[in-house]
């Protein structure tokens, strides 16, 4: 299962923080120093998108200057997560149309009723980007 | 969704228009006391609540500490707007985790959310639910969160978000959910026809099964049907293909699923994962060039070869596999290399071979130098799990090497790796010396205590290697630079076993303290205090360097620290005694040879990952460690499989072996000892039947006297299809149909012991018992029907052996969906089951399935098997029946004259042999004895009736041979007098085993008697 997901930019803000095990205050911000400084120096043509981390394994993937990152259990099918960021990274950019950083800064609340959307409990909740975006068309058009 | 909010819009430009840190802090403070002040006037609208809320979740994201905003969010879940709800659950699940004892405050408005006729706000409530869900809330909610999982008002996002609700609650508080009770209907959610609802209740059963094998074991047929129609039929609908591969997660979930459960037993189901493995494997032939259809393609396809490890690592899919992560590790994405090397490690940790791998050494050797560390360590894993007694010296070798430039977050893994590998392939003991050592000086800071413990431990227990051991640590200590882990192996090994290098040139006492204490300066306090004990074995050992070590002794008597200041002393005190007194000898002798434990180095290695949620479906290491962990994970499943294949006594012997059927390989071992052990069994019980004697009973002269009881009866074993007729087609031979164990194996077993009537009630209709109680003594019949279903059954007997046809027919206009047939077995080993599921999910309307059982009878059963029949057709339905597998059923009987049947009669006596009961009778209308009646049932119980023995014609006397393939043959003597004036009769049963006389009894008395029968 994902432990977390951060979005967090080249110099280490975070955009997104979605914890899906209880840490508390001091703990977060720990962890997003790490894992900043474990993926972003990380080559993106050699080196792969999964990393260790702690007993965990981050899965990640940079999008212009945002890293993208998952953090998911030793075990857990780096594949499968990896492509379950691009598809959040495609639903973003369908209903943000081009999203970009500011999309996700300005508009935060609405990005968590996204990944909502797709992610629950630390699992996958819905891989059909059409049934999302329907979704989220008729959550938008409520008051 | 919330509208644009111009006042946050605006706090956000200002806060990102600041330069530096202290203008962003001074115009937050300002907020934060506006809001404040908003907040304690009150009076605010919704819109405003929800602006200043807003405000304050921002400031909370951008990482500072928020103090305002808590109850406001717990009014705003109130709301009867959604965006209003929707910022106040989100201001509520960021500001708040599961132990915040606000939470309690909102159980309630959140409970109402939940139980709301809009299923948005049912949404809105299992977000905040799955994202805090504490224990109060699980406690709390579970109930409603499970009944809108499975409420058939449900919409789709309803279900998919409670069934990943349900599945936190159930991570978090296991005990606090009875997942068992809900499986049978969780298992059925996995066929919905939304594919979303499909994965996420794919993902609970995942997480559930784990600790309830037994209960959700229907899980696995649904998910390998559910894989061959994706793989095959392109069952899928359009919008849920991603990049052209059909919904890969919710592939990838069901191959995951498969691997928590044991390799099947059914020939088909192997058959049916093969080919679908196959096919997945026939699909990624080629490389795609979109990264994305790529990537899609490879989560599944390492995710079935992991299956296919996991199912039969000696497969020809596993071999097809093989070949190709041969090419993957040499890829050119590192993706690719990574996850190769992964499945190669895995291929590596299951195999029984291990040569496919080594083919590939250089590679994988080659890898530990790879640009990304994540490669190396799957590299490093990998040799680690591929190193055996051929090629351990090379891969010890490239690792030591290696150890001197890897990274310094890989040494600590890697020393311990190199520790195990070394001391479990030694052939040699200098060779795991040396290479301990050469571990220590190479990276000592990353050399924890259990590595050089262990090494003490191996060298005190052999004799042999000490001399070597003393020699080489000495040498190291030469060097100008020593790791001061080197200094206590040092200390140690040469304290213990110094004396005997001390002959050797440049070995002397002398030569051997100073390569010691010259060290002694850069050492912490307890490696001095271990130095100081060396030193008092030394004066023992060697009276020639005594002067210097009192010397140091008499030094330390004044340093600072107690511990070596103590020991100082008393050492001192020690050797001070005259060298007469042997206390000095006897306190320094020998340490005495440590007990043989366990390394706890591979104990430290697993540590690691024992943290994930999911459990690991198989760990780095050797084959023999996966195996023991798999027996582990699968002990408690099919627990009754696996008594009922082993039977007591002597038939149990060559079952034994199989004990963990659970291992990878079981499967893989199956085919060959089958054959061998299929003859061994045959033996023993020809022994059984042959020699009374074995079962050791004083009543052996008996039994040998009504051995000869069947010679009328038909031999056991009929090849000729029973139910011909029948769908002649699905009709095997038992031989044929047996299980890879070339046993009996029931598909489902008792629940863990508990008897399954406890667990899932018995279906309670009018009719039950009646058609029960006829189907004792009938060969054909309704076990049951309802508006719904009508279930027949027709059966065959012969020996020990006996199969039934289950038919199932749906009497309604509209399919049943979710179909599933179980059968629970609470005689436990006494009667063997094997039950041959159809291959189907739905009963379409106005038709009927069949369903295939054999039954063994292995040793005398009172509980008869229970039919658990569940389906969906407007509401579950969950049938539980028991079916009519008696012990009665499995007598044949026999002719006999009348002196032959009096001295038996008189050989097995009274009680407890006999058992008598009188019991009240129903005459037939005309007021005469049901003679017909009487016989029919008699001969249902599939006894002989013995004419010329009983002058009264109404009395019936009859005969029989119960068939047990382990108990062997049961003589059956019986009597049956039927009093028609006083409308009582009287049935005694004569047999050799008192619980066959009782059972039998009980059985064939029943129909007749007038107070206890149904019909």
């Amino acid at each position: 299962m994902i432990k977390f997901i951060l979005v967090q930019n080249r110099q280490g803000k975070t955009r997104l923080s979605k914890w899906y095990t209880p840490y508390d205050d001091d703990e977060k911000v720990r962890l997003r120093g790490e894992v900043h400084r474990l993926i972003a120096p990380r080559d993106q043509k050699y080196q792969s998108n999964f990393v260790e981390f702690r007993s965990d394994k981050i899965v990640y993937r940079r999008y212009a200057g945002l890293f993208f990152c998952c953090c998911v259990d030793s075990n857990d099918n780096e594949l499968a997560y990896l492509e379950a960021i691009h598809l959040f990274v495609e639903v973003l950019d369908a209903f943000f149309q081009n999203v970009c950083e500011l999309d996700l800064v300005f508009s935060f609340y609405k990005v968590y009723a996204i990944l909502d959307e797709i992610f629950l409990a630390g699992e996958i909740e819905e891989t059909s980007k059409q049934v999302v975006l329907d979704r989220l068309d008729y959550l938008e058009k409520l008051e | 969704m919330a509208t644009n909010m111009r006042g946050l819009t605006q706090y956000i430009s200002d806060i990102r228009a600041c330069r530096v840190r202290e203008l962003e802090e001074k115009r937050i403070n300002r907020e934060m006391a506006h809001i404040r002040q908003k907040f304690k006037e009150g009076q605010l609208d919704g819109y405003q609540k929800k602006k200043y809320l807003a405000k304050v979740v921002f400031t909370y994201i951008l990482g500072y500490k928020v103090d305002v905003g808590h109850m406001e969010a717990v009014n705003l879940i109130s709301s009867t707007k959604y965006s209003e709800k929707q910022i106040g659950y989100l201001a509520l699940t960021l500001l708040m985790h599961e132990n915040s004892d606000l939470v309690r405050l909102v159980i309630n408005s959140v409970r109402k959310d939940l139980e709301d006729n809009n299923e948005i706000n049912n949404c809105l409530a299992l977000h905040a639910i799955a994202t805090l869900g504490g224990k109060e809330m699980a406690e709390a909610l579970g109930e409603g969160v499970y009944r809108a999982l499975i409420s058939a008002t449900s919409t789709t996002f309803v279900k998919k978000k409670a069934a990943l609700t349900l599945l936190r609650l159930y991570r978090k508080h296991p005990t606090v959910l009875p997942a068992k009770d809900w499986a049978e209907r969780i298992v059925s959610m996995m066929d919905d026809h939304d594919p979303g609802v499909s994965l996420t209740a794919t993902s609970l059963v995942t997480a559930m099964c784990q600790d309830e094998m037994e209960a959700f074991e229907g899980c696995y047929e649904k998910a390998v049907k559910k894989l061959d129609r994706i793989v095959f039929d392109g069952d899928y609908p359009a919008e849920y293909v991603y990049y052209k591969v059909p919904n890969p997660w919710l592939q990838v979930k069901l191959l995951r699923l498969l691997q928590y459960y044991p390799p099947p037993e059914s020939q088909r189901v192997v058959e049916m994962i093969g080919s679908v493995l196959q096919g997945i494997l026939d699909i990624s032939q080629e490389t795609p060039r979109n990264v994305q259809h790529n990537n899609a393609q490879n989560a599944v396809l390492f995710e079935a070869i992991n299956l296919a490890i996991h199912v039969d690592p000696d497969s020809v899919v596993v071999h097809n596999a093989g070949v190709l992560l041969g090419r993957f590790i040499l890829a050119k994405e590192t993706n690719v290399r990574y996850l190769g090397l992964d499945a190669m490690a895995h291929l590596a940790a299951c195999s029984t071979s291990l040569e496919p791998v080594k083919k590939h050494q250089d590679t994988i050797i080659l890898s530990l130098k790879d640009r990304d560390i994540s490669v190396r360590r799957r590299a490093l894993d990998l040799l680690y799990s591929m190193c055996d007694l051929t090629n351990s010296k090379v891969i010890v070798g490239e690792l030591v090497r290696y150890l001197q430039v890897a990274d310094y977050n890989l040494r600590e893994e890697m020393v311990l790796k190199i520790a195990i590998l070394t001391e479990r392939f030694a052939t040699e003991y200098e060779w795991y010396v040396d290479t301990i050592l050469q571990l220590i000086s190479a990276a000592g800071d990353h050399v924890g205590a259990e590595v050089w413990y262990r090494v003490v431990q191996l060298v005190t227990n052999n004799e042999d290697l000490q001399p070597y051991a003393a020699s080489a640590v000495f040498q190291h200590l030469q060097a100008a630079q020593v790791h001061e882990t080197m200094i206590k192996v040092g200390g140690y090994v040469l304290g213990e076993f110094g004396h005997l290098i001390a002959n050797e040139q440049g070995c002397s006492p002398i030569e051997q303290f100073q390569a010691l204490h010259s060290k002694v300066n850069l050492c912490t306090a307890p490696t001095r205090a271990l130095l100081l004990t060396t030193y008092i074995k030394w004066v023992n050992l060697f009276p020639e360097i005594k002067d210097h070590l009192i010397n140091i002794f008499e030094r330390y008597t004044h340093v600072l620290d107690a511990e070596l200041q103590q020991r100082a002393c008393e050492y001192l005190a020690l050797a001070r005694r005259p060298d007469t007194d042997d206390l000095l000898a006897s306190i320094c002798d020998e340490m005495p040879v440590f007990p043989e434990r366990e390394s706890t180095l591979v104990h430290r290695l697993h540590a690691k990952g024992s943290k994930s949620q999911d459990k690991r479906t198989w760990v780095i290491g050797g084959r023999d460690e996966n195996q023991e962990r798999q027996g582990q994970r699968f002990k408690a499943f099919r627990q009754g499989t696996q008594d009922s294949n082993g039977s007591s006594g002597e038939a149990a012997a060559p079952v034994v072996s199989r004990a963990q059927p659970a291992g990878p390989s079981a499967a893989a071992a199956a085919p060959a000892p089958v054959e061998r052990r299929e003859p061994e069994r045959k033996e023993t019980l020809v022994d059984d039947m042959m020699g009374p004697a074995a079962n050791g009973r004083s009543e052996s002269d008996i039994m040998s006297s009504l051995a000869d009881l069947d010679l009328g009866a038909t031999t056991a074993a009929q090849e000729e299809p029973l139910l011909s007729g029948n769908g002649g087609g699905m009709v095997q031979s038992p031989m044929e149909e047996r299980g890879p164990d070339g046993e009996f194996t029931p598909l489902t077993a008792t629940l863990g012991g508990v008897d399954p009537v406890l667990v899932a009630p018995l279906t309670v209709a009018p009719n039950i018992e009646k058609w029960f109680e006829r189907l004792t003594y009938a060969n054909e019949g309704v076990l049951y029907e309802d508006k719904q279903v009508q279930i027949g059954l027709k059966s065959e007997y012969h020996g020990h052996q006996g199969r039934l046809a289950v038919f199932i027919g749906n009497k309604l206009s509209h399919p049943f969906t979710a179909f599933r047939c179980s059968i629970d077995n609470p005689a436990g080993e006494a009667l063997g089951l094997t039950f041959h599921d159809a291959p189907v999910s739905e009963i379409q309307p106005q038709s009927q399935v069949q369903e295939l059982i054999h039954v063994e009878c292995k040793d005398v059963f009172t509980d008869p098997p229970v039919l658990r029949v569940t389906y969906l057709a407007g509401s579950f339905t969950t049938l539980v029946l028991r079916l009519p597998v008696v012990v009665s059923r499995f007598v044949e009987g026999v002719t006999l004259e009348q002196a032959p049947f009096f001295e038996r009669w008189k050989i097995i006596g009274g009680a407890p042999r006999e058992a008598q009961l009188v019991f009240p009778i129903k005459l037939t209308p005309t007021g005469d004895l049901d003679l017909a009646r009487n016989i029919k049932v008699v001969g249902g119980n599939r006894l002989s009736l013995l004419s010329g023995i009983d002058p009264n014609p109404n009395n019936l006397v009859m005969a029989g041979v119960l068939h047990s393939s382990t108990a062997g043959k049961v003589g059956i003597l019986g009597r049956l007098e039927p009093n028609k004036d006083a409308k009582l009769c009287r049935m005694t049963i004569r047999s050799t085993n008192e619980k066959v006389s009782a059972e039998v009894l009980r059985l064939a008395s029943k129909p007749l008697n007038a107070d206890l029968a149904a019909s």
